[in-house]
């Protein structure tokens, strides 16, 4: 995979030489752990396919696997390649801040995209680019109160404990729930990693434990399907609301359904583009803000025919 | 002689101790230290020993159940198998995938047959090759995890029409009032148990975990045996993914990451030894039971699931250790 996209970069470049004598801009990335889910699956493709539409832009498109220290490696690679610019999918938002330091130190632009990087690396990144997890989370709330008209009794799913999209999803949704309906009530909260068995799981335990439960906050789809799914053989899916993140097929088509009230619609493909947007922005010497966030909309089955059955 | 407790050390503890209550009790150390920690459950939480919550319970420790039924076998034969957990999320992804390309029979079929030639790979690594059974599963765990991401391409995979198709019967269905995945994990322990007990295919694995020499001079043959055991790992894998699957009626790459901790876990805590020639299925049954009622009890009580990682192991440290102590002692009294 690696190999193809260097050769077919490298015959790009030659041939973009020949052709014109245009700045040819090379940008490398290197992703979190393509292949791991259909998210990241489908936003490497996303991401190559933006980047073949553009005449003046090559890619080096690289995949740390999860391992931070491969993602490290990378990155120094790339600055060996003297690429223009460098955009990184987190393996970890804590450790790979020494490797962007020194991408910076060399003068090249660095752009953090999908999942942020912590507080002390912000000096070094030219720009952030990806959805507002927080501003989800609040989504998420807003829709809650208007499912259950501002009273009632919650539980919360979340996602990978320590990761910054699950912490920022549960931080808007806890704060805005406060703010704009606080009549209800979360119950109580449980991670399921991202897990639709352990979601089902979990969501078994709280149907045992709580007799009365309004409305359920997932912090993406595949949990609160796993979520519903446990109501259903409980009996108890037309009593409750579900409320989900990052809108899966699964989750689409159970809101067609009517099982389940609303999700946040984010689209890996929105999500690549926008990288490399930001990306080519820096280089061209625009004024780029620090946090470019790209448009996650509030899905349910009012304006569920405007969007497109997500492909994961 | 033809019992579960055919062992060198069960041998010898029911010569020396003759049957009364506190034997009794310090024999059944497990199930005893079940029933408290039911007792001290129920005292926090009203709902804990409701019916519906103990059929919950029972329910979601089958996919474990079933999967510890096969590696208790393999443990009995004196090796490990921790390819399991990656080999669930294969046999999942498998069947789920195929469900709506081929239909649900072909799906299961086909799934069983290449589960099957996995644990084959590992029989024939391990019993033939006579490769160290740790190494090979670890290194299968991590290949068997590979062959899934590159099968899905990372996708997720889903049954479409999940009203309409019978397969969910494995996973949700229900047989006489109790759940089928509960009926699956109880038949297969019954029959596994009473063939390690009742057969002479049992005896030659506990001949062959428990002293290996001994038994290929008495004409076990070894290679088959240990091969074997993998086979039925591997079945049991299957019947578990089945559960899985229907169940959720869809699969991440990564469903079982996990699992054969958590099975190792279960067999651990039900006594019976990784060091092979001794235990048994029921053991291994309780086991996973006080594992499922752990976790349900702290998520009851409200801390979050993982606190049972910490409580599981310090409670397994503990019961390994009064039970290597209580043999000691037993060995001392012996011998003095």
């Amino acid at each position: 995979m690696f190999y193809k996209t260097a050769l077919a970069t490298s015959v790009m470049m030659l041939s973009a030489g020949l052709v014109q004598a245009e700045e040819t801009y090379r940008i490398g990335i290197t992703q979190n752990n393509v292949g791991v889910d259909s998210y990241q699956t489908t936003y490497e493709s996303a991401f190559e396919n933006a980047a073949d539409e553009l005449d003046n832009v090559d890619v080096v498109v690289l995949d740390a696997g999860g391992d931070v220290a491969r993602q490290i490696g990378q990155v120094r690679n790339l600055i060996q390649q003297r690429v223009d610019a460098i955009i990184i999918w987190p393996t970890n938002g804590q450790a790979v801040i020494p490797a962007i330091r020194q991408a910076h130190r060399a003068g090249i632009p660095v752009v953090v995209t999908n999942s942020k990087i912590a507080e002390a690396g912000l000096d070094y990144i030219a720009a952030f680019s990806g959805p507002d997890n927080v501003q989800q989370g609040a989504s998420s709330a807003e829709m809650m109160c208007e499912a259950l008209d501002g009273q009632g009794q919650i539980v919360q799913i979340a996602g990978q404990p320590g990761y910054t999209t699950a912490m920022e999803r549960s931080k808007g949704f806890e704060d805005r729930l406060a703010e704009a309906c606080p009549d209800v009530e979360i119950l109580e909260t449980q991670p399921a990693d991202w897990n639709r068995e352990k979601a089902q799981r979990v969501m078994e335990n709280f149907l045992t434990k709580y007799d009365d439960i309004d409305g359920v906050y997932a912090g993406d789809d595949n949990m609160g399907v796993g979520a519903l799914n446990a109501a259903k053989s409980a009996g108890r899916a037309e009593d409750i609301a579900f409320i989900g993140a990052t809108n899966f097929a699964v989750g689409y088509e159970a809101i067609e359904r009517g099982e389940y009230y609303g999700s946040i619609y984010q689209s890996p493909v929105d999500d690549a583009e926008a990288a490399l947007q930001t990306a080519l922005d820096v280089l061209e010497g625009k004024e780029v803000p620090k946090m470019n966030f790209f448009e996650t909309p509030k899905i349910t089955a009012d304006n569920l025919s405007e969007f497109d059955k997500p492909v994961f | 002689m033809a019992s579960a407790e055919h062992t060198k050390q069960g041998f010898m503890l029911s010569k020396t101790h003759k049957a009364g209550l506190l034997n009794f009790l310090s024999a059944q150390g497990i199930l005893v230290f079940f029933l408290l920690c039911m007792f001290a459950f129920s005292l926090f939480s009203e709902q804990f020993l409701s019916q519906s919550n103990i059929m919950t319970v029972v329910r979601q420790a089958s996919i474990i159940g079933i999967i510890a039924v096969g590696v208790t076998v393999v443990i009995i034969g004196g090796n490990l198998d921790l390819s399991v957990g990656s080999m669930l999320s294969f046999s999942t992804v498998l069947v789920v995938d195929l469900h709506d390309k081929i239909g649900p029979v072909g799906a299961i079929l086909v799934m069983f047959a290449l589960t099957l030639m996995l644990g084959a790979v590992n029989g024939f690594l391990v019993g033939f090759m006579r490769l160290n059974s740790l190494i090979v599963t670890l290194a299968m765990l991590s290949a068997i995890q590979g062959l899934v991401l590159i099968y899905s391409g990372g996708q997720n995979v889903d049954i479409a029409n999940q009203s309409e198709t019978w397969f969910s019967v494995f996973g949700q269905g229900y047989l006489l009032g109790i759940a089928v995945p509960v009926i699956i994990f109880a038949l297969l322990a019954i029959i596994v148990q009473v063939v390690m007990s009742f057969t002479g295919y049992g005896r030659r694995i506990f001949a062959i975990g428990g002293n290996p020499v001994a038994a290929v001079y008495s004409g076990v043959r070894k290679n088959w045996c240990v091969f074997s055991t993998y086979l039925i790992s591997a079945f049991c894998v299957a019947c578990a993914a089945l559960v899985l699957g229907s169940r959720v009626m869809g699969s991440q790459n990564n469903v079982g990451q996990g699992y054969e901790l958590l099975v190792l876990a279960g067999i651990i805590l039900g006594g019976t030894s990784l060091l092979g020639g001794a235990g048994s299925i029921w053991k291994t049954v309780i086991g996973v039971l006080i594992l499922g009622f752990i976790q349900n009890g702290l998520l009851l009580l409200g801390y979050p699931y993982y606190t049972q990682w910490l409580v599981t192991w310090v409670i397994i440290i503990l019961a390994v250790w009064l039970d290597l102590a209580n043999k000691r002692k037993r060995l001392l009294t012996r011998h003095s």
